[in-house]
């Protein structure tokens, strides 16, 4: 047991919960707070979304997130806003009240996390005044599902809410406590629980060689699945998202090329400016990596050190020659992305290691990417498959080659074959054809209930005939928009 | 009250405050997070343990042995039930799959233990401790396409053999023969089942998440081998259900049975990942469709052959029920083989029956019409019957399909559709149109309700009805506020406690119509008991603004309860003239755009409208959520929804809800609905029927008729997702 001292709707409280506590059982369970409920207890539907509040000048700035896959203990000196805190005195928040105007509820079950949602919604809105456009709605509602109401009484109340006159309560930016919970472990090699919060790279590293054994979590979106879906005890964990050195971005040179340094506890979030400015197809990806909630707590490091062959970022990565840092007590050495996937979940992490950072290079001149995710569902799914394809155009040659795909391997994977194929080649039906075909060296995919084999061999066959004709053809290109009407 | 001839002009006519589009009463509850829900009722019962349950393996057989002795001696366990423990234990007939006790093994995820412990964490971590050793059955079947092959030649009893149909199929003009499927579909409700136990002696209560509430309570007498009074059941708040919650289920019996174990109250939640595979599903089906018609249009022959999955004692999803009743044609086969196979239990999920039937028939109306060269919704029109063509000496009481396909055919702008398939583009995507036709009984169920004038001058309302999201807490409060004459503010209303006079539930499209008409008759016992206390006709008396006035008196509600409330209780059952010599129904038509990507094959749907006919509208605004919430589950029904069959192992493999897609917010477009203008007098003295379930009826059709419009590449294989037609998609010029 540790304690964890926080803000609970604008008042401070202390508790002390297990290390394997999440957010929504703190607050269904020893708190008592109901108000919050347990959908699916994966992070698919939404319905336990909460917000969650850190410092930003004089005020503090939401956030929305899954609690059924969030640790308690990460709320440490942070604000948490549930359901029940909206309404103060009788007096509805904006998004209750057009909630309730546009007959945005009917069983009720999901509609505490949909309010949550649009209070995170209409309190970025209100910092950060910017049109709501059916982009904006579609992230800030991605997440929740609904099986009543068919949606549009949903959107509606979220543009209704912001018609509605409001005056920011006080207790929303009420003073958070300082207080850090860097707790020395006072034996980490015995079986007693702990949550350890480690600020610095050193105290981590350190932590991580005492504590091979320990889990780390930094977003928990998928960490936690494995408590919630697979019955695994999570009693020992080290956190990673307050070590400062894993949440800077860092534009420099490394190995003589320009680019990035992005620290593993960065969140999609986070990211999303970089990625607009310098990689559009990428952060157009990360529109559609989960939802809102989930790429508010998600991380580039906890991506790829997940290594799942179905995780979004690492094909973009392999095909833009990022390099995963690996550091450890001793010190911390660099490897190419693809030399960091061994096999299904296997890394050439070592026990002692941590994931401290991922180098991205600066697109050189001329250089394009496009990344395609192919999922059954538009928002709030899994890719069945995922393309990356990154490459220079010389005088209508092709060059500096690099193609990579997820859902194809037991890893993310480079499609070597197909890269030499187009190495050198120009932009024709031709050479794309023999791209295609080399494929089969380097893809034997599985069947699952994303795609079956066949599918997904096709699929990502077929996204080289997109390429082609999108470069052959460049303004017949059609990137789809959530609406198409 | 006997309802046993039409309606005829009443108080309910008032329409004050029936019939207005009125906010949902429980809306500021559901906005903060106040309204309780089954599991997080903590302060019902005290010192609450928790229930973890432990499904089956295997998906049929026996169970050899079960070895819990490390899970007892984990740490916080307080006690476990294993099914080794007792005899099967008996269920009713509205269950087709048992739900605990004994070695057998009828499907995946039946449950077989539920481990009680301090915590939910210990519960967890000891129930994943128990071994079972099981002996699996070498002939369960899986496949229900290889089934039906095998099985095509028994011999089945029609529902439905009229006329000759194999001869005047065989000289029919104008042909269809044709064979669609459907998958599985999981009712993805967003509420977990969960329920909270509680014994005192021979007594139990049960919070939980339930739709029928006095079925259930039937059902644990049956189960426990008790009497029915002995158990009390609440749930006023239901985290959606359609149609899952119907009837007892696992989580109930286990909860009761662990808490009668520890001798304390147990709670006890489905895991979302174990809900598909333990409770029910809307079953899977291969539907043969046989048209024959005139060249004129008129069909003469109408044929409907479904085949679905069922544990034994089951009906499936009877795709062919749809058939019945909706078009004309004499000669008719329509036949339902419920085939047995070792799936999970398939049971009632919105509009049972009619749902997978018009997913096949209104495609096949659809082909149909374009064989013989009609506008769709003409050749629709042509085949309207005002009969029931099963019973054609009975009428429909009211039946006004003809005008929602033509009202809706003139706002959708039907005129100006894309006509042949695959032509119009614009951009990078092909447009297309679909309608169809929707049809659903509208049945009625008796029902009761307790209503009271309080000191205060407030109405209460008691019934043991159910509010699964429909809007049961404002029709009802409308309807006491109308016929007692006070505004809706003064009305409370308290649902879904066994200890309520017995109501219709919900379920069946019934619940609606049936729960207001006994609220009605409630308030007409207790207007008749005011007016006995003034010493007046009832007649004479009128209510209004929180009044009685007589004889141009008035008295306050509030004085005539100042010595204490006053309390009426009624139950209305419906006459046989309403089954027998009428036959009640609802209609509409479906009208949707999709566009559909030239290259990929994307899929978005651009717009739908819905036309429907059902009786007098209750509120407007909770019958339209109905109905765009129908439509919505009707755009996943086509477009994703499908438990994905390991034919193996006889599980559904994608059961939590990353696996089974529903729609989300960017799949769902603008959705406009039409209620048509009217009454029908023979359902109840409201003149009400239901649209929960009309709403999904043939909405998949119409999507699966617009995609095939944008495309020209048919899919009879739902859902339509865009590997089945990719190859088939127009030359790109």
């Amino acid at each position: 047991m540790a304690t964890i001292a926080f803000l609970l709707n604008g008042a401070p409280h202390q508790c002390e919960v297990s290390p394997n506590t999440s957010i929504l059982t703190l607050l269904r369970e020893h708190l008592a707070l109901t108000g919050t409920k347990e959908g699916c207890a994966s992070g698919d539907c939404g319905a336990c979304t909460v917000a969650i509040g850190e410092q930003n000048a004089d005020t503090h700035t939401f956030t929305s997130a899954n609690a059924c896959i969030t640790p308690a203990h990460q709320l440490q000196g942070r604000h948490l806003v549930t359901i029940e805190g909206l309404a103060k005195e009788g007096r509805l928040h904006p998004a209750q009240e057009a909630m309730i105007e546009c007959h945005g509820s009917q069983c009720g079950f999901c509609t505490p996390g949909i309010v949550m949602s649009l209070f995170t919604l209409h309190n970025d809105l209100t910092q950060r005044p910017a049109p709501l456009t059916p982009e904006r709605l579609e992230a800030a509602l991605g997440g929740n599902l609904c099986r009543c109401t068919g949606y549009r009484p949903i959107r509606d109340a979220a543009l209704r809410m912001n018609d509605m006159p409001y005056e920011r309560p006080q207790w929303q930016d009420a003073a958070l406590s300082t207080s850090e919970n860097d707790a020395e472990i006072t034996d980490p090699t015995a079986k007693t629980p702990f949550f350890a919060q480690p600020l610095s790279l050193a105290a981590l590293t350190r932590l991580r060689q005492e504590a091979p054994q320990a889990r780390l979590v930094a977003g928990g979106t998928d960490l936690w699945l494995e408590s919630t879906q697979r019955l695994a005890s999570l009693d020992q964990l080290i956190d990673v998202s307050r070590v400062a050195e894993l949440l800077t971005v860092e534009a420099t040179t490394f190995e003589g090329q320009p680019g990035w340094w992005i620290g593993a506890g960065v969140t999609y979030t986070q990211l999303e400016p970089l990625f607009e400015e310098h990689f559009p197809a990428f952060a157009h990806l990360l529109h559609r990596l989960g939802s809102q909630q989930i790429r508010n707590r998600g991380t580039l490091g906890g991506n790829i050190a997940n290594a799942s062959p179905i995780g979004d970022t690492p094909p973009v990565l392999l095909a833009l020659g990022a390099r995963v840092e690996l550091a450890s007590v001793k010190g911390s050495r660099c490897l190419a992305l693809e030399n960091f996937f061994l096999d299904y979940k296997q890394t050439a992490m070592a026990a002692d290691e941590v994931v401290s950072r991922i180098f991205i290079p600066q697109a050189i001149e001329r250089s394009q990417l496009r990344v395609w995710k192919l999922s059954k569902r538009r928002e709030d799914d899994i890719s069945a498959v995922l393309g990356a394809f990154s490459y220079r155009i010389e005088q209508g040659v092709l060059h500096d080659v690099r193609i990579a795909f997820g859902g194809m391997a037991a890893t993310p994977k480079r499609a070597q074959a197909a890269e030499a194929t187009l190495e050198g080649s120009a932009i024709t039906a031709d050479a794309f054809r023999a791209a295609q075909r080399s494929l089969d060296e380097d893809f034997q995919p599985m069947s699952d209930v994303r795609g079956s084999q066949h599918y997904r061999q096709q699929a990502a066959k077929n996204l080289f005939e997109r390429l082609y004709l999108s470069l052959s053809a460049p303004d017949r290109e059609v990137m789809l928009h959530a609406y198409a009407h | 009250m006997r309802f046993d001839s039409p309606a005829e002009q009443n108080v309910s006519d008032r329409m004050k405050v029936l019939g207005q589009p009125l906010r949902r009463i429980d809306g500021p509850l559901k906005t903060t997070g106040m309204a309780p829900y089954a599991y997080e009722r903590h302060g019902v019962a005290k010192d609450q343990l928790v229930g973890y349950p432990v499904g089956s393996a295997i998906a049929k057989g026996r169970i050899v042995s079960m070895d819990i002795d490390e899970a007892q001696a984990s740490p916080g366990v307080v006690g476990i039930v294993t099914t080794l423990e007792m005899e099967r234990l008996p269920k009713v007939d509205w269950n087709v799959a048992y739900l605990f006790g004994g070695r057998e093994i009828q499907h995946y995820h039946q449950a077989i233990a539920v481990v009680v412990a301090n915590s939910f964490e210990e519960a967890r971590a000891a129930a994943a401790l128990i071994r079972v050793e099981y002996e699996e059955d070498q002939d369960a079947t899986y496949d229900l396409a290889a089934v039906r092959q095998e099985r095509l030649s028994d011999d089945v009893e029609p529902i439905d053999n009229i006329g000759d149909f194999e001869s005047a199929y065989a000289s029919a003009e104008v042909t269809l023969d044709a064979t669609y499927t459907t998958p599985g579909q999981c009712h993805a409700q967003m509420e977990p089942h969960a329920t909270i136990a509680q014994w005192d002696g021979d007594h139990l209560t049960l919070w939980t998440s339930n739709q029928m509430i006095e079925w259930s309570r039937q059902a644990l007498a049956t189960t426990f081998d008790l009497p029915a009074e002995n158990f009390r059941l609440d749930s006023p708040y239901i985290g959606g259900g359609f149609g899952v919650k119907l009837f007892l289920r696992a989580d109930a019996v286990m909860a009761a049975l662990a808490a009668r174990k520890v001798g304390r109250a147990v709670k006890l939640a489905l895991p979302r990942p174990m809900s598909a595979n333990n409770t029910t599903h809307r079953g899977l089906t291969i539907q043969r469709i046989r048209i024959g018609a005139s060249q004129e249009g008129k069909i003469t022959a109408i044929g409907h052959d479904n085949a679905t999955n069922t544990l034994p004692g089951g009906d499936g999803e009877n795709g062919a029920r749809a058939t019945r009743r909706f078009y004309a044609g004499e000669n008719r086969l329509l036949i339902n083989r419920a085939l047995e196979i070792h799936l999970p239990e398939s049971n009632a999920m919105r509009a049972p029956g009619e749902t997978a039937g018009l997913m096949a028939l209104e495609i096949a109306m659809d082909e149909m019409a374009e064989k013989l060269g009609m506008d769709p919704v003409e050749f629709r029109i042509i085949n309207d019957t005002q009969v029931d063509p099963s019973h054609p000496e009975r009428q429909f009481s009211e039946r006004h399909f003809i005008e929602c396909l033509q009202r809706g055919a003139e706002v959708f702008n039907w005129a100006s559709r894309n006509k042949a398939p695959g032509s119009r583009r614009e951009g990078a995507w092909l447009i297309g149109h679909g309608v169809a036709g929707a049809y659903r009984d509208a049945p009625a169920e008796t029902s009761g309700a307790r209503v009271s004038v309080r000191p205060d001058g407030s109405i209460r309302v008691e019934t043991d009805m159910t509010d699964i999201g429909t809007g049961s807490y404002t029709i009802i409060a409308q309807t006491a506020a109308e016929m007692m004459g006070v505004s809706l503010e003064v009305v409370n209303v308290d649902l879904g406690d066994s200890r309520h006079p017995v109501s219709a539930g919900s379920g069946g499209q019934w619940g609606a119509a049936s729960s207001t008409a006994g609220v009605y008759a409630a308030c007409l016992a207790l207007r008749k008991k005011i007016a006995e206390r003034l010493a007046v006709d009832p007649e004479a008396l009128e209510f209004s603004e929180g009044y009685v006035r007589y004889n141009d008196q008035q008295t306050a509600l509030s004085e005539l309860a100042s010595a204490g409330s006053i309390t009426a209780e009624d139950s209305i059952e419906f006459g046989d003239f309403r089954s027998e010599e009428y036959q009640l129904a609802t209609f509409g038509a479906h009208f949707v755009e999709v566009a559909v990507h030239a290259t990929t094959g994307e899929i978005r749907v651009r717009r739908m409208l819905a036309v429907c006919d059902a009786g007098r509208i209750l509120n407007p605004m909770t019958a339209r959520s109905q109905v765009i919430g129908a439509m919505t589950m009707g755009v996943g029904a086509a477009l994703m929804e499908s438990l994905a069959v390991d034919t193996r192992h006889g599980f559904f493999v994608n059961h939590d809800l990353a696996g089974y897609e529903v729609p989300v917010h960017a799949d769902i477009p603008e959705q406009q609905v039409i209620f048509l203008e009217g009454e029908d007098p023979y359902s109840t003295p409201l003149k009400a029927k239901g649209v929960g379930e009309l709403g999904i009826c043939g909405v998949s059709a119409a999507v699966a008729n617009a995609v095939y419009n944008a495309t020209g590449a048919r899919v009879r294989d739902y859902p339509i997702t865009l590997d089945k037609f990719l190859d088939r998609l127009p030359e790109i010029a």
